[in-house]
């Protein structure tokens, strides 16, 4: 039996939370790396989710007394009882005194059985630590972040200065810091979900982006992943100083702009109400045409027409007409 | 429809690959002759490489094409020369030359000189984007041009002419009066146009940074924001619309002994303004000054100031730009309508306003107002009085001496009371983000904080002091307010955030020091 089957046998008690910690992480791992297992949780989950949105609903009377109606009721399906003979029965009865009779006298005839004592050895035990606070290395969590677990309380600090980890704390069942290099994968996600979630996150979120700036605008800290959260930060928060914030963070790291984070900074230019994140829009494409990279049309064509808009704020004209001048298609 | 490359053309290669250290280099040339009539279009399409079209009396017309690959080896230079395909399509009504490239091209690079010969009525459109020169000569039917960067030249172009470029130079040579309208948009470019002294045309002309100069006799008829319009000598004529972002626009008559060409923006300037020393509509300009003794009063239309010391008080303002003053003796007016504010230490009352962007100041003794219509406001010290409101962004108060009134549409408001203050008011409101006010602990206070929220169990007032808090539904809002009085009560407090916290601490800070300059 494949992995995949053995698997997709377990999904059920997956599905209904019976499966033991390891067993249900070594699931989900799979789940994340096979595409066809992935697919199929999904249509698992999806089907769960149905069939819990299904009402109860009563058989109506009517369909339950044409129901029964339909079961005969004449000898057709009725097997009937024939009485079996007495000298069948005695039969079986000598046969079954016979079988015990017999074990018993070749139990009686051999050696009893020893088993041979061995001293029992406890390896390792991950020991369950009952604390308030507890401090896990950015390593030891997995990247993936199930599901959207609530966070609270959310804060950033610099256990040591001296060397070049960071740690991030939360709540969630106990009071968890994460710590590592800005790098580790792990650390990158959790960073990046505390930007992304939205409604949970709000009024952390401004500390967040000043956190993120600090620490991921250092040369060689930049990652695409942060640098996307805060394009979707950009893109979504309605709170103006944070998108101010995003921006301005965008702007100190060019060289992990994807994409869909200068998406989010054509966009920005293009509608947002705040002039402020207009600005900032353009001087992080201006930085990005500095660093060497070549903007997309969209992007020149969004610049040409800020320049050119006549209702729009005199210096963003400004500023978007210089951007140009930067700028080799 | 493409036609093939007709036999009857020059046809001229010449090989030019060397071993120079980083690569190879191709040079070739082809030159073929299309069928056009003379009252059809001929349109170009050449991303890389410069333009030039020229009109004649001979019917068809006659492309030459030079083109130039750069490639790191032989095999790249072959990818190179497969990749850069000269395309001739269309018919005798409208004929179209193309250069194909592919849109990423790797370890090589090609560059496609056109030279064309076509019937002086034709209609010529001309699409480019990296453009060394784009030349037209001779032209009689309608011209568009549209590029990226590079010199336009127009010369002898008498028919309807529209140019639209970003970066580089438009020159626009009339050798007879002009006939026809004229359209030129660009954004980064200086435009020049040269005309016969007698010709008559309406012009209106659109920078925003650049100058207007002209040595005609330009009539000025109307001015609204960063537009111009008039008439040269008599009325009537085309209308040449010239628009530039930052450049700057030369009308120009031709021949010999003409006049020095003067500004049209300082010449309107001195007709209308009448405030001393104000250099209202001034083309743009980066004024940069270590000291003014005395008054300084500054009015411009685009311009970025810097100035160190001013012994005095100082008036300044700007339609955009930055605006970084260093020291100001006196009372202070600031007034940008877009771009950043850095202002040092300010002795008077201060008068800061930005149409959008940032605000720092590090010392407003006398306290003042401050506005933003977009931007992060942070002000290390106050002295007096002060009120600071930003249409949307963070607020900063690094220490408060005096009292504050802050407010943003969106954005957190964070302010520390001066430790040295016992009582002092304060409001602070965002309708989006949160307040922090960080006190020292012996800080005396009657404080009303109020938090509007949807979302109760996030958002809520953290005082480290004793605060009598309610809870009570407003609509479909939850309002939790907290009041008392602090140390005995003092001055009111007043504290407002829509959907975020309001934090009030006690945390001991290090005061700013606020040294008094030299004077």
């Amino acid at each position: 039996m494949s992995e995949c089957d053995l698997m997709r046998e377990s999904m059920p008690l997956l599905l209904t939370e019976s499966l033991d910690p390891a067993r249900r992480e070594l699931s989900h791992q799979h789940i994340e790396h096979c595409a066809a297992c992935n697919r199929e949780w999904l249509a698992y989950r999806e089907t769960w989710r149905m069939m819990g949105d299904l009402p109860e609903v009563e058989v109506p009377e009517r369909v339950r007394e044409r129901f029964l109606a339909s079961i005969p009721t004449d000898g057709e399906v009725v097997i009937p009882f024939r009485k079996r003979p007495a000298a069948r029965w005695l039969a079986q009865a000598a046969a079954v005194v016979l079988l015990v009779g017999g074990s018993y006298w070749v139990g009686h005839r051999g050696a009893a059985v020893r088993l041979q004592p061995t001293p029992a050895t406890i390896n390792a035990v991950a020991p369950y630590s009952i604390a308030e606070s507890r401090v896990l290395p950015a390593r030891s969590v997995s990247p993936n972040i199930e599901g959207r677990p609530d966070i609270q309380n959310v804060s950033f600090n610099d256990p040591n200065p001296n060397d070049s980890e960071i740690g991030l704390s939360f709540d969630i069942t106990s009071h968890v810091t994460v710590t590592g290099k800005p790098t580790d994968k792990s650390m990158v996600r959790l960073m990046r979900y505390v930007l992304e979630n939205e409604d949970r996150m709000s009024p952390n979120r401004s500390r967040a982006i000043d956190w993120v700036r600090a620490t991921y605008s250092r040369p060689g800290n930049a990652d695409p992943e942060i640098a996307e959260a805060l394009g979707n930060v950009l893109r979504n928060d309605e709170h103006q100083g944070v998108r101010i914030k995003a921006a301005e963070t965008l702007n100190r790291m060019p060289g992990a702009m994807a994409f869909e984070t200068r998406a989010a900074l054509i966009q920005a230019l293009k509608s947002d109400p705040n002039p402020s994140v207009r600005l900032k829009a353009i001087e992080a494409l201006t930085n990005l045409a500095r660093s060497g990279v070549t903007l997309d049309p969209a992007a020149v064509d969004m610049l040409r027409q800020k320049a050119s808009q006549d209702d729009e704020n005199l210096y963003v004209r400004v500023k978007a007409a210089e951007a140009l001048s930067n700028i080799h298609p | 429809m493409r036609s093939r490359i007709a036999l009857s053309c020059v046809a001229a290669v010449f090989l030019a690959s060397n071993a120079i250290a980083e690569g190879v280099t191709l040079t070739d040339r082809i030159s073929k002759e299309i069928p056009l009539y003379i009252a059809g279009s001929f349109w170009i399409d050449n991303p890389v490489g410069s333009i030039e079209i020229y009109g004649s009396d001979l019917p068809n017309a006659v492309v030459t094409v030079t083109r130039t690959l750069n490639a790191a080896d032989k095999e790249t230079l072959k990818e190179a020369r497969e990749q850069t395909v000269i395309s001739f399509e269309g018919d005798p009504n409208v004929a179209l030359v193309r250069t194909l490239l592919p849109p990423v091209r790797h370890g090589w690079s090609c560059s496609v000189s056109y030279s064309v010969r076509v019937p002086r009525t034709v209609h010529v459109k001309v699409a480019a984007k990296l453009a060394d020169q784009i030349r037209l000569t001779n032209i009689s039917g309608n011209v568009t041009v549209k590029t990226f960067s590079g010199t336009i030249t127009l010369d002898n172009v008498t028919g309807p002419a529209s140019i639209d470029t970003i970066n580089g130079r438009v020159v626009y040579h009339y050798r007879q009066k002009p006939l026809a309208h004229a359209q030129i948009q660009a954004v980064n470019a200086d435009i020049d146009v040269f005309v016969p002294p007698d010709s008559s045309f309406n012009w209106i002309v659109d920078t925003i940074r650049g100058d207007i100069l002209t040595n005609l006799p330009l009539r000025v008829t109307g001015v609204a924001e960063t537009q111009f319009r008039g008439g040269v000598n008599a009325p009537g004529g085309p209308t040449l619309t010239l628009q530039t972002i930052l450049g700057t626009v030369r009308i120009l008559a031709t021949g010999p002994q003409q006049p020095t060409p003067r500004s049209i923006r300082q010449a309107v300037v001195s007709q209308r303004v009448t405030v001393q020393k104000t250099v209202a509509l001034q083309p743009s300009q980066r004024i940069q000054l270590p000291f003014v003794e005395g008054p300084w009063f500054s009015s411009t239309s685009v311009a970025d100031i810097a100035v160190g010391e001013i012994r005095g008080p100082a008036h300044v303002e700007t339609r955009a730009g930055e605006i970084e003053l260093g020291v100001v003796w006196g009372e202070c007016i600031v007034t940008t309508l877009g771009g950043p504010l850095n202002l040092g230490d300010i002795m008077g009352p201060l008068t800061a306003r930005t149409g959008a962007g940032d605000i720092l100041i590090r010392a407003a003794r006398d306290g003042g107002r401050i506005w933003s219509g977009g931007g992060i406001i942070r002000v290390l010290y106050t002295g007096g009085p002060t009120t600071i409101e930003s249409g949307g962004g963070d607020i900063v108060v690094r220490q408060a001496a005096g009292p504050i009134n802050a407010s943003t549409r969106s954005g957190d408001i964070s302010i520390t009371a001066d430790p040295n203050q016992k009582t002092q008011k304060i409001q602070a409101r965002t309708d989006q983000g949160n307040v922090i006010l960080n006190v020292n602990p012996r800080f005396a206070a009657d404080i009303d904080a109020t938090v509007m929220t949807s979302d109760p169990d996030s958002n809520a007032i953290h005082s480290d002091f004793n605060l009598t808090i309610k809870r009570d539904r407003v609509g479909n809002r939850t309002r939790v307010r907290a009041t008392g009085k602090v140390n005995g009560g003092g001055e009111r407090v007043e504290l407002y955030a829509e959907d975020g916290d309001i934090h009030i601490t006690t945390q001991s800070t290090a005061p700013v020091t606020v040294m008094t300059p030299v004077q």
